[in-house]
């Protein structure tokens, strides 16, 4: 259905090319994965197939790309759009119009489909996205999953045979992204549609790959079945690194496969498992009592009493919605508060509110989920430089900062062209400069590569082993695994459950990771700490 | 994340986003003609004119710089315009349309001119006429300003995108920003002049002394007009044209380095409108196939 | 309802709007338009209550500005008697001096007329979406009135990133005030919004925007150009008072742009989805709009007035089931 020949691509200005010498078949009916660290060229690779490499970006496309019978030097990608259906990275980016319907038509209309045809397919999409409920809504109030669907749905309107997808889960809860995977695999499954997916965490999604395809750092690309692709190492989920301890083969790569032979592996971990000591709370540094946040229309936080421990890390989880982002802004001083006391230090406590923001910002630092908002300037050292200025602390200390958190990073690179990884290092350098007492993060593993993740789960072990506190919004529970020490989760603006993250990760069904899933009643939650307790045993 | 990675360094004048070719030029030429008759109509309505009525000569002229404006635009857009000027005008129109809500009423804060001029003279003349006329034809569709003095309003904004695009390009750096505050400052100042001269007879009515008198001496009606727009709308023209510059002289170096990176990240193509629009394309677009 | 009829209706509001003085006619108006702006609302059509203090804003700003800066007339019972002050450096502007009755209530007037027009813009793009108007739009005008799509639905998302990212200045402890502190939260918000073009460009360029069967018309350009040279022409014709050659001048320009668009249009593939019908709602409303609009040219204030609040019967058999069946 798809055949890469000989491929490179290279842009303009640049010596190395993106991609490099791709030979690459996918056959019809076959989920295809994408993998590779932030900057392989992923994306090159998926733009590629829909013509939209070199054609709309520029560049310089060496060998062949034939897709659906369509050869991408003589078709556009307009003129691929009825073989080949592209859900871009974030869906409300690309939608054209304003409500559901029309945003499913308009692929439809573009190609000049009767009305009669147009009525039919817009029905089946509906029907088989489980949108049918929300044909007249506004795309702007549907939710993140919703509007990956839609999205989805826009593009399969035209009856493409293949549907290529950049990291159509990135930005999703683990339910609605466990509804857009359903969506995706039906469409393999019943309808023999071609699938190209890029995504980050594997986690969620190379148990459904038939083909998975590994772009490395250097633009050179291996593809074959997921078990054989994935070795441990950068770019492997858990249950592949949790594989390799066990030297288990071949590698499982659903938890349930991984259960069948886990019992082995279980028993010498009960066995070995000592009795934790759990560190006793440490001194207060932020105590919130009572939060309450109403927005125009909705009630965001409904009365939550929250204290943070020098020391330590707590994750708010919870669906999209529930008041998480509210409550961080409202702790930060820089958000509204409509009730509520928050209290910094043991004694004698002040409000981050009642602060300047200057003075705020030297004792709670927030990185909103989009980092970017706090960069203004046109290029890294320029924005260092104020970062300095800002923090009032000696010339240098973001740059120092932000070359421990991410390496070196060219001083005059415009924020905007970083990847999203060195970009959330930039602005925790900015954030972390003055050395604040409590970190608030928002989504920070948004977009983030496992290189990226275990980076910044560094940078806050540094943090708090200066004795600040940590609290941080997520979605991704292996992240959460790997750094909190107590999980918070929140919903419809209160708190649900507040527990030492071990506790409350193991026992949830929807925010247990891979490895307490698999190990499940041993309460470990990541591979590093399996490592440890067998290590422990002999 | 290739597509959006590191910005090559490409010629320091991208492509323009919407290429003037030989007719549409000529249609744009004709339009100035047909604005400029527009604008000063009361300094050259001829007395025994059905149109020195003060109140139907906005009205009447209005349409037909409506349908001026939609012909001339068309002629712009001739043969295919580049999906990505299309996408840029639409959120660049955006983006005046929601300034201008915020610093309407505000003494002649008007900050849409400061986006008019840096995006006509990053991204051409062609695009600064469209980029004038679609913020505020959109503004005033979200805002409501929709009225006999829409036309003329999109007009004259149209006018200070193109002569942005028009401006020597030599300047840089420092002498740029100079340069266009400047500009934007004249541009702006003659824009609210323009706007009450076309206007004057229509919101003054005819009894008060600085009325307009059809058919009186030139000079006459130019020395009523220039009080009456000391009297009203100096201040608010004098604030429009600081505003402007001191919009541009704050954000203009940061703003125009945005704008010439999106430029050359967007690589405009516009498809030669008749015969070998492939060809053209790859060569426009700096795609090429090996 | 088609999405035209309504903005027919409030276009004939705006020019007789323009044309009354008696504060009860144009009262009567405002009403009407917050009348159609309640009952007639679309679902997600963005709030009302904006046009209204915008409208309410202007009234205010009329009358500030009357009191500061206006032309005052010795007309009417003094309210207050401020005192004046000519300024050097402005001459021929007079700061306060007293404040009449006449004059306040003339400057109110003037307020609330432009007040009218705004609540009536504002009730029609409550009641029907401008951009489905703009989809309307004949086929020729496809980008543009794609462009403008685009603009309608991203400004507000753009008015709330200005708000995010002035909140986020304080974040990194700047102050949220001032010239200097606007501007800077301008660069990330047109920044995002540059890089959203882009991404919106592909998304539609993936979706088949812009395909053509054929090649374009070569005679599009000059009939384009004609059509302009013969609206200066008749421009001038109109203001020479020659309306023997400005007349014919028009018309021969219209039916040139007419046959340059559909020229143009040609070789364009595609359909659209929603067919707007117009049925006798919609030559209600916007009959009712025209007749406002004719008898407001024509001097006829009151039967005008009369006629836009019959055009609200239009709103009728949209509301009668709902409200039977609640």
């Amino acid at each position: 259905m798809i055949s890469v020949e000989r491929v490179s691509v290279t842009y303009p200005g640049q010596s190395h090319p993106a991609v490099h010498d791709v030979d690459l078949e996918i056959p019809e009916g076959e989920l295809c994965l994408v993998v590779g660290p932030t900057g392989s060229g992923k994306s090159t690779l998926l733009r590629t197939i829909s013509g939209l490499v070199p054609h709309f970006s520029g560049g310089t496309l060496a060998g062949r790309v034939v897709v659906a019978g369509r050869d991408t030097r003589t078709h556009r990608p307009r003129d691929l759009a009825d073989a080949v259906g592209v859900v871009l990275q974030d869906p409300a980016r690309g939608f054209v119009t304003e409500t559901v319907t029309d945003e499913l038509v308009y692929a439809m209309e573009q190609l000049g489909l009767p009305r009669a045809v147009m009525r039919t397919r817009t029905e089946e999409v509906l029907d088989l996205l489980g949108l049918a409920d929300l044909r007249d809504a506004p795309l702007r109030d549907l939710s993140g999953g919703e509007q990956q669907r839609v999205a989805i749905g826009a593009v399969l309107t035209a009856h493409p045979q293949v549907l290529v997808l950049d990291e159509p889960t990135s930005a999703l809860d683990p339910p609605a992204a466990d509804d857009v995977l359903a969506a995706l695999t039906r469409l393999v499954h019943d309808q023999g549609m071609t699938v190209v997916l890029a995504e980050h965490r594997l986690e969620r999604v190379v148990q459904y790959a038939d083909l998975v395809v590994a772009v490395a750092a250097d633009g050179t690309v291996s593809h074959g079945a997921a078990g054989d692709v994935l070795g441990p190492g950068s770019a492997a989920p858990p249950l592949v690194e949790l594989a390799a301890v066990a030297g288990w083969r071949p590698v499982p790569l659903s938890v349930r496969d991984a259960r069948r032979r886990v019992a082995p592996l279980r028993d010498r971990l009960t066995a070995a498992r000592t009795r934790e000591v759990l560190p006793g709370p440490g001194r207060a540094v932020l105590t919130a009592r009572g939060i309450q946040v109403r927005h125009r229309r909705a009630h965001a936080v409904r009365g939550v009493d929250l204290t943070l421990a020098a020391a330590s890390v707590t994750a708010v989880m919870g669906r999209n919605g529930a008041g998480k982002s509210s409550l961080l802004w409202a702790l930060s001083g820089a958000g509204p508060r409509s009730a509520g006391s928050v209290t910094l230090g043991p004694e004698p406590g002040q409000d981050p509110a009642a602060l300047d923001a200057a003075a705020a910002r030297r004792l709670v630092a927030l990185v909103p989920q989009d980092p970017t908002d706090l960069l203004y300037l046109g290029s890294v050292g320029a924005e260092c430089r104020a970062g300095d200025t800002q923090a009032a602390v000696a010339a240098g200390t973001c740059a120092q900062l932000l070359e421990r958190f991410a390496g070196p990073v060219p001083a005059q690179a415009h924020p905007r062209d970083l990847s999203e990884g060195q970009r959330l290092a930039l602005v925790l350098a900015v954030q972390l400069a003055a050395d604040p007492l409590v970190l608030l993060l928002d989504e920070p593993t948004r977009g983030l590569d496992y290189a990226a993740k275990r980076a910044l789960v560094a940078v806050l072990a540094q943090h708090t082993a200066r004795g600040g506190a940590v609290l941080l919004s997520s979605h991704d529970v292996e992240f959460v695994a790997q750094c909190a020490d107590r999980v918070v989760v929140m919903s419809d603006g209160v708190t649900v459950t507040d527990g030492p993250a071990r506790d409350v990760l193991v026992a949830s069904p929807t925010f247990a990771p891979q490895v307490a899933k698999v190990l499940h009643p041993v309460p470990l939650l990541t591979v590093a700490e399996v490592r440890e307790a067998l290590a422990a045993a002999r | 994340m290739s597509p959006r990675g590191r910005a090559p360094d490409r010629a320091q004048w991208p492509e323009p986003a919407i290429q003037l070719r030989s007719w549409s030029t000529a249609a744009l030429a004709l339009s100035c003609a047909v604005g400029l008759a527009a604008f000063c109509w009361p300094l050259l309505v001829a007395p025994g004119a059905g149109l020195a009525h003060a109140t139907d000569a906005p009205l009447i002229l209005g349409a037909v710089l409506a349908c001026v404006l939609v012909v001339v635009h068309l002629a712009l857009v001739d043969g295919g315009m580049d999906v990505k000027a299309v996408a840029l005008l639409g959120l660049l129109s955006a983006v005046g349309a929601a300034l201008r809500p915020l610093s309407a009423g505000t003494a002649g804060v008007e900050l849409v001119f400061t986006v008019l001029v840096l995006g006509g003279r990053v991204l051409g003349a062609g695009f600064g006429f469209a980029l004038g006329a679609t913020t505020l034809g959109v503004s005033a569709l979200l805002t409501g300003g929709v009225g006999p003095w829409l036309p003329f309003q999109m007009l004259g904004a149209a006018w200070v995108g193109l002569g942005a695009g028009l401006l020597p390009r030599a300047p840089r750096g420092r002498l740029e920003v100079a340069m266009l505050a400047g500009y934007g400052a004249v541009a702006a100042f003659a824009y609210g002049t323009a706007m009450n001269l076309s206007f004057w007879p229509f919101t003054l009515g005819a009894d008060t002394a600085l009325s307009f008198v059809p058919g009186a001496p030139l000079g006459d009606n130019l020395r009523r007009l220039l009080a009456f727009t000391a009297a009203t709308s100096l201040g608010w023209d004098l604030g429009r044209a600081v505003t402007t510059a001191v919009g541009v002289a704050l954000v203009g170096a940061p703003v125009i380095a945005l704008l010439r990176r999106a430029a050359s990240r967007a690589r405009f193509v516009t498809p030669e409108p008749r015969h070998a629009e492939h060809r053209a394309t790859r060569r426009a677009s700096g795609a090429t196939f090996e | 309802m088609h999405p035209a009829a309504w903005w027919v209706w409030a276009a004939g509001v705006v020019v007789l709007a323009g044309r009354i003085h008696a504060p009860q006619a144009l009262a009567a108006l405002a009403v009407a338009a917050c009348v159609l702006a309640t009952a007639g609302r679309r679902q997600g059509a963005p709030s009302f209550a904006g046009y209204v203090a915008l409208a309410l804003g202007i009234v205010a700003v009329r009358v500030v500005f009357h009191v500061l800066v206006g032309i005052k007339t010795p007309t009417g019972r003094v309210l207050v008697d401020l005192p004046s002050w000519h300024p050097a450096w402005a001459p021929g502007v007079q700061l306060l001096g007293p404040v009449t009755t006449t004059g306040l209530g003339t400057a109110a007037a003037q307020g609330l007329a432009l007040a009218v027009m705004v609540l009536a813009v504002g009730a029609a793009a409550t009641a029907s979406s401008p951009a489905r108007l703009l989809r309307s739009l004949p086929a020729a005008l496809h980008h543009l009135a794609t462009a403008a799509v685009i603009a309608v639905g991203v400004a507000p998302s753009l008015v709330a990133a200005v708000a995010a990212a002035r909140r986020a200045r304080r974040l990194r402890g700047l102050t949220t005030r001032g010239p200097r502190a606007i501007a800077h939260a301008a660069v990330p918000v047109l920044a995002d919004a540059l890089d959203r073009a882009l991404d919106l460009a592909a998304s539609m360029e993936v979706r088949g925007y812009a395909r053509r069967s054929g090649p374009g018309d070569r005679r599009v350009g000059p009939a384009l150009a004609g059509a302009v040279l013969a609206a200066a022409v008749g421009t001038y014709g109109l203001l020479a008072g020659a309306p023997a050659y400005a007349v014919p001048a028009l018309s021969l320009g219209a039916a040139l742009a007419v046959a340059g668009a559909s020229l143009a249009a040609r070789g364009q593939a595609r359909t659209r989805y929603r067919e707007d019908p117009w049925g006798y709602r919609e030559w209600c409303a916007a009959g009712a709009g025209a007749m406002t609009g004719v008898a407001g040219v024509a001097g006829l204030p009151l039967l005008a007035t009369a006629i836009a609040l019959l055009g609200l019967l239009a709103l009728l058999p949209a509301r009668l089931p709902a409200e039977v069946s609640v």
